[in-house]
C-alpha cells in the first residue's frame, strides 16, 4: 500500500514538472520588443507564405521598431477571436472573413481603424473602391486586406479545342471564352457530353458547364443579373425582384435541360476543389466559376494544365500573352444577363482586423500598414496567387504573377461593377439561406419565386428583429 | 455532529474540490448562466439584453428550427431502435462460443476507435454515388434484380421507384436514411455492454427453461431479454441522448444539406452561436433541447416499469 501512494505521489509530482518545464508559454522572450499575437485562419502551403511576410516584417521594419509578430495558424479562426475578445485575452491581430466586417463591427468586437489608418496614410484612394468600402461599415474603417480575390470565368482550352466541332456547328468560336451569358449557355450546350445508356436514360460524361459547381458562388450569381441582393438605403432585401428570380430561373435552367437526376448522378462523382478530382481538372465542367487561386491548385494537383506546350523555365522573360498559351486553362469576366454590363465580379477579400480590447494596437497596425505597403502586398498576393486590393500595381506583379490571367482579375477589382458582400451585419445568415435556395431550386423542389420569397419573408423579418434589438441596445 | 465528523466531512469535501469546482465552474454555472440568456438578446460581446420570452416565441414561428427538430425526430426514430436491435443482435452472436470469438469481437468494436472525422471522411467515399463501394455493389447482377422486385411493388402500389445509381448524401430523400445506416458503424461500444449484460444472465435459468422443454427463441424470449432489460433500458437511454444530439458526422459529410435534408437540430443551434453569434436565441434552442430530451427520458423511465426486471427484485 506504502509503495503504492509512494508510486502514485512520485508520478504525480514529475506531472507537475513536466509541465512546469515544458508546459505552456504565454508569450516567447523578446527582449525590449512588443510581442504582438496575430491569429490567423490559413493552414498549409498559405500558411507557411504568411509565416515568410511575418518573418521578414520581424527582421526589417519590426526590428527597428521593437516589434516581434508571434504568428499562429488555426481552424475556426473567427470563433476563436471571439471567445478570447470576449474573456478579455484577444489577439492583437486576427485574420479574419470579408462577411464578419459588418457583423464583427456591430457587435463591438474589433476596434476601428479609421485614425491608425489615416496616419499611415492609408485613405481611400490607396484601396481600389470594392475593398475599402468592403472594409468599411457605418461610416468607420474596421479592417484591412491581407488577401484579396475577384472570380472569372475559367474555361479549358484543350477540350473547346477537341470539341470544335460541335462548338462551330452551333455558330461558335472554339478559340474564345463566351461573352454574353446567352453565348455561355450555347457554349455550355455544346461542349455538353452526353450519352444514352442501354435502359434509356441520359448520362452525362462531361459538361459545358454547370451554375452549380462550386456551389459556394451561387448566393453571388445576381449580381450577374444586376442586382445588388440588399437595398442599403430602405434597408431592406431585394430576393424577390425580378433579376434575382431571373438569376434563380437560369439556375434551374440547367437542372431541366440537363435532367435533374442526370446531373445528380453525374455530380455526385466530382471530387472536392482541393483534390486531384476536382471537376475542372479531370474534365467533368469545361468552363467554371472560380477565383484566381486557381492556377496554383493546377500547379499542385495536375501541374501539365500549367505546361501545355513548352516547359515552364522557357516561361521565364515571356511576355505575358506568350505565357498564356503554355496554359490548358483561360480566364475571362464571366459574362453577365443585361446588355451593357460589363466586368461584373464579386470582390471577396480575408481582412485584418484588431479586436477589441487587444493590449497592442499601435504595434498591430504597424504590421497590418506593413502588409499592406504595395512591394508586400505584391509578394504575398503573388505567392497566394491573388490580385492587389491597391489602387497602384507594379508592372511585375503582372508580369511575374503566377497566374498569367492576373490581369483580368485586377481589371475586374477595378470594375464599378464588382461587388463585395452586402453591408449587413446578418450576411452571413442570409448568404447560408441563399445556398439552400439555390440548393432547392436546382434539385427542382422549388420554384425560384417561391423559395426567394420564403427567404425574403424569413430573413427581412429576422434583420428587423435584429435592427430593432439594437436599437433597444443603443437607447439603454 | 461531532468535531471528527466535521473534520471528516471537510477531508472529504477537500479531496472532492476539484471535481465539485470543476464541476461549479465549467458545467453548473454555464448551465444557469445559458437559462439566463436564453431570455437575453445576447452576442458575447455586448452585456446580454433582457427580452423575456421573445427567443422562444421567434423559435416557435421559426420554419428552420422546425425543419431541423423534425429531421432530429426522424433520424432518432430510424437510427435509435435499429441500432438497439442491430448490437443487441451483434452481441448475441458474439456470445455464442465459436472459434475465433475474440477476433469477431475485435472486428466489431474496431470501428468505434476510428476518428469521427476519418469515419466521416471514409464515409462520404462508400456513399460516394458514382464510385463508392456500396452503389459498386449495388449494381451486382442479384441485387440489380431485387432493386427491380422492390421497384416493381412500389409500382403496383404507386409509389416513387428506387433512382440507381443511389445519391446517398446527395438526394434529399436517400440523404438522412443514409446517415441513420451509418450511425451502425459505431455499435461497438453498445455491443460489448451488451455482452457483458449477457455473462450476467443466469446459467440456471437457460438450464431449467432447456430441461423444461423451451427452444433457443423462446428461451431468448422469456429469460435472456428479460434479464438483459436493465442493460437495454441503459443503452436506450444513451441512445436517446445521443441520437438526439447528432451533429458532428452530418456536419462533415453534407453540412446538413442537400437542401437542409440532413440539417439537425444541434447544427441549427451551433450555426446560431457561433455563425450567427445568436448565444441567446441558441441558448433558448439548448433548452428546448433539453426539455425534449427529459422527457422522452422520462417516458422510457415511466415505461421501464412494465418491461425492465431487476434480478434482486
Amino acid at each position: 500500500m506504502h509503495y503504492i501512494r509512494t508510486t502514485i505521489l512520485t508520478l504525480l509530482g514529475l506531472t507537475a514538472l513536466a509541465v512546469m518545464a515544458f508546459g505552456g508559454r504565454s508569450v516567447e522572450s523578446h527582449k525590449g520588443q512588443v510581442v504582438v499575437t496575430y491569429w490567423e485562419k490559413w493552414t498549409g502551403k498559405e500558411a507557411e507564405q504568411m509565416q515568410q511576410i511575418v518573418n521578414d516584417f520581424n527582421q526589417s521594419v519590426g526590428q527597428q521598431k521593437g516589434i516581434y509578430v508571434q504568428y499562429l495558424s488555426m481552424s475556426s479562426v473567427d470563433q476563436k477571436t471571439l471567445v478570447a475578445t470576449a474573456a478579455g485575452v484577444p489577439p492583437d491581430i486576427a485574420g479574419l472573413w470579408n462577411s464578419q466586417v459588418a457583423q464583427f463591427a456591430t457587435i463591438n468586437a474589433v476596434e476601428p481603424l479609421d485614425d491608425l489608418a489615416a496616419a499611415h496614410g492609408i485613405t481611400a484612394s490607396y484601396y481600389k473602391p470594392v475593398y475599402w468600402e468592403g472594409c468599411r461599415f457605418n461610416g468607420h474603417l474596421w479592417a484591412l486586406i491581407s488577401t484579396p480575390a475577384t472570380i472569372a470565368l475559367h474555361y479549358n482550352k484543350r477540350l473547346m479545342l477537341e470539341r470544335a466541332d460541335s462548338l462551330r456547328k452551333a455558330g461558335l468560336d472554339p478559340n474564345r471564352p463566351p461573352r454574353t451569358l446567352d453565348e455561355l449557355d450555347r457554349y455550355a450546350q455544346a461542349l455538353d457530353m452526353v450519352e444514352k445508356t442501354p435502359n434509356g436514360q441520359k448520362r452525362i460524361k462531361s459538361a459545358g458547364y454547370l451554375p452549380m459547381e462550386p456551389s459556394w458562388m451561387l448566393t453571388y450569381i445576381p449580381y450577374w443579373f444586376g442586382n445588388k441582393l440588399f437595398d442599403e438605403k430602405t434597408q431592406k432585401l431585394t430576393l424577390t425582384d425580378p433579376d434575382i428570380v431571373r438569376a434563380f430561373e437560369w439556375v434551374k435552367s440547367y437542372s431541366v435541360r440537363l435532367g435533374k437526376d442526370s446531373m445528380t448522378e453525374f455530380t455526385n462523382g466530382f471530387g472536392q476543389f482541393a483534390s486531384p478530382q476536382n471537376p475542372f481538372l479531370v474534365g467533368n465542367v469545361v468552363m467554371t466559376l472560380q477565383g484566381p487561386w486557381t492556377a496554383n491548385y493546377v500547379e499542385d494537383l495536375k501541374p501539365s494544365m500549367n505546361r501545355w506546350k513548352f516547359p515552364k523555365e522557357k516561361e521565364k522573360g515571356m511576355s505575358v500573352e506568350e505565357r498564356r498559351k503554355n496554359y490548358e486553362w483561360g480566364a475571362a469576366p464571366f459574362p453577365s444577363a443585361v446588355p451593357g454590363l460589363t466586368d461584373v465580379s464579386y470582390a471577396s477579400f480575408d481582412t485584418l482586423m484588431i479586436p477589441r480590447g487587444a493590449k497592442h494596437k499601435q504595434e498591430a497596425f504597424e504590421f497590418i500598414a506593413y502588409v499592406n505597403r504595395q512591394d508586400v502586398m505584391e509578394k504575398l498576393n503573388s505567392l497566394h496567387c491573388k490580385n492587389s486590393p491597391l489602387s497602384q500595381v507594379s508592372e511585375q506583379f503582372i508580369r511575374n504573377h503566377p497566374n498569367p490571367y492576373i490581369s483580368v482579375f485586377e481589371e475586374l477589382a477595378r470594375s464599378k461593377n464588382a461587388r463585395g458582400v452586402p453591408p449587413m451585419p446578418i450576411w452571413p445568415e442570409v448568404a447560408d439561406e441563399l445556398g439552400v435556395v439555390a440548393q432547392r431550386v436546382y434539385l427542382l423542389q422549388a420554384e425560384p419565386k417561391e423559395a426567394l420569397q420564403d427567404a425574403q419573408n424569413r430573413l427581412q423579418e429576422k434583420y428587423e428583429t435584429f435592427l430593432e434589438r439594437q436599437r433597444l441596445r443603443a437607447k439603454s | 455532529m461531532t468535531r471528527t465528523e466535521w473534520k471528516q466531512i471537510g477531508k472529504g469535501l477537500a479531496f472532492c474540490s476539484p471535481w465539485l469546482i470543476g464541476f461549479m465552474v465549467f458545467t453548473l454555472i454555464p448551465v444557469v448562466l445559458s437559462l439566463y440568456y436564453s431570455v437575453c438578446d445576447y452576442s458575447l460581446l455586448q452585456p446580454p439584453a433582457y427580452i423575456g420570452g421573445a427567443n422562444y416565441h421567434e423559435l416557435l414561428d421559426d420554419p428552420i428550427f422546425r425543419k431541423s427538430l423534425t429531421n432530429t425526430l426522424l433520424y432518432a426514430i430510424i437510427a435509435l431502435p435499429a441500432g438497439l436491435m442491430v448490437s443487441l443482435g451483434l452481441a448475441l452472436l458474439l456470445n455464442v462460443k465459436v472459434a475465433g470469438q475474440t477476433f469477431y469481437r475485435t472486428v466489431i468494436f474496431l470501428p468505434s476507435l476510428v476518428p469521427t472525422v476519418a469515419s466521416a471522411m471514409l464515409w462520404m467515399w462508400l456513399f460516394n454515388a458514382k464510385l463508392g463501394l456500396i452503389n459498386t455493389v449495388l449494381d451486382w447482377l442479384p441485387f440489380r434484380l431485387l432493386i427491380a422486385g422492390i421497384n416493381a411493388i412500389l409500382g403496383l402500389v404507386h409509389l416513387p421507384q428506387i433512382e440507381t445509381p443511389i445519391g446517398w448524401l446527395t438526394n434529399p430523400a436517400w440523404a438522412l436514411p443514409a446517415l441513420a445506416f451509418m450511425s451502425f458503424w459505431g455499435v461497438g461500444h453498445t455491443v460489448v455492454i451488451y455482452l457483458a449484460g449477457l455473462q450476467d444472465v443466469p446459467s440456471e435459468l437457460l438450464e431449467s427453461a432447456e430441461i423444461d422443454g423451451a427452444g433457443m427463441t423462446r428461451r431468448l424470449w422469456h429469460v435472456t431479454l428479460p434479464m438483459l432489460s436493465p442493460v437495454i433500458f441503459f443503452n436506450l437511454i444513451m441512445a436517446i441522448i445521443g441520437t438526439l444530439q447528432v451533429f458532428a458526422i452530418p456536419y462533415i459529410m453534407t453540412g446538413g444539406g442537400p437542401a437542409r435534408a440532413t440539417y439537425f437540430f444541434t447544427m441549427y443551434l451551433y450555426d446560431n452561436a457561433f455563425r450567427y453569434l445568436k448565444m441567446g436565441y441558441a441558448s433558448a434552442m439548448a433548452w428546448i433541447q433539453l426539455l425534449i430530451i427529459l422527457a422522452l427520458t422520462a417516458i422510457a423511465f415511466w415505461s421501464s416499469r412494465k418491461w425492465v426486471y431487476y434480478q434482486g427484485k
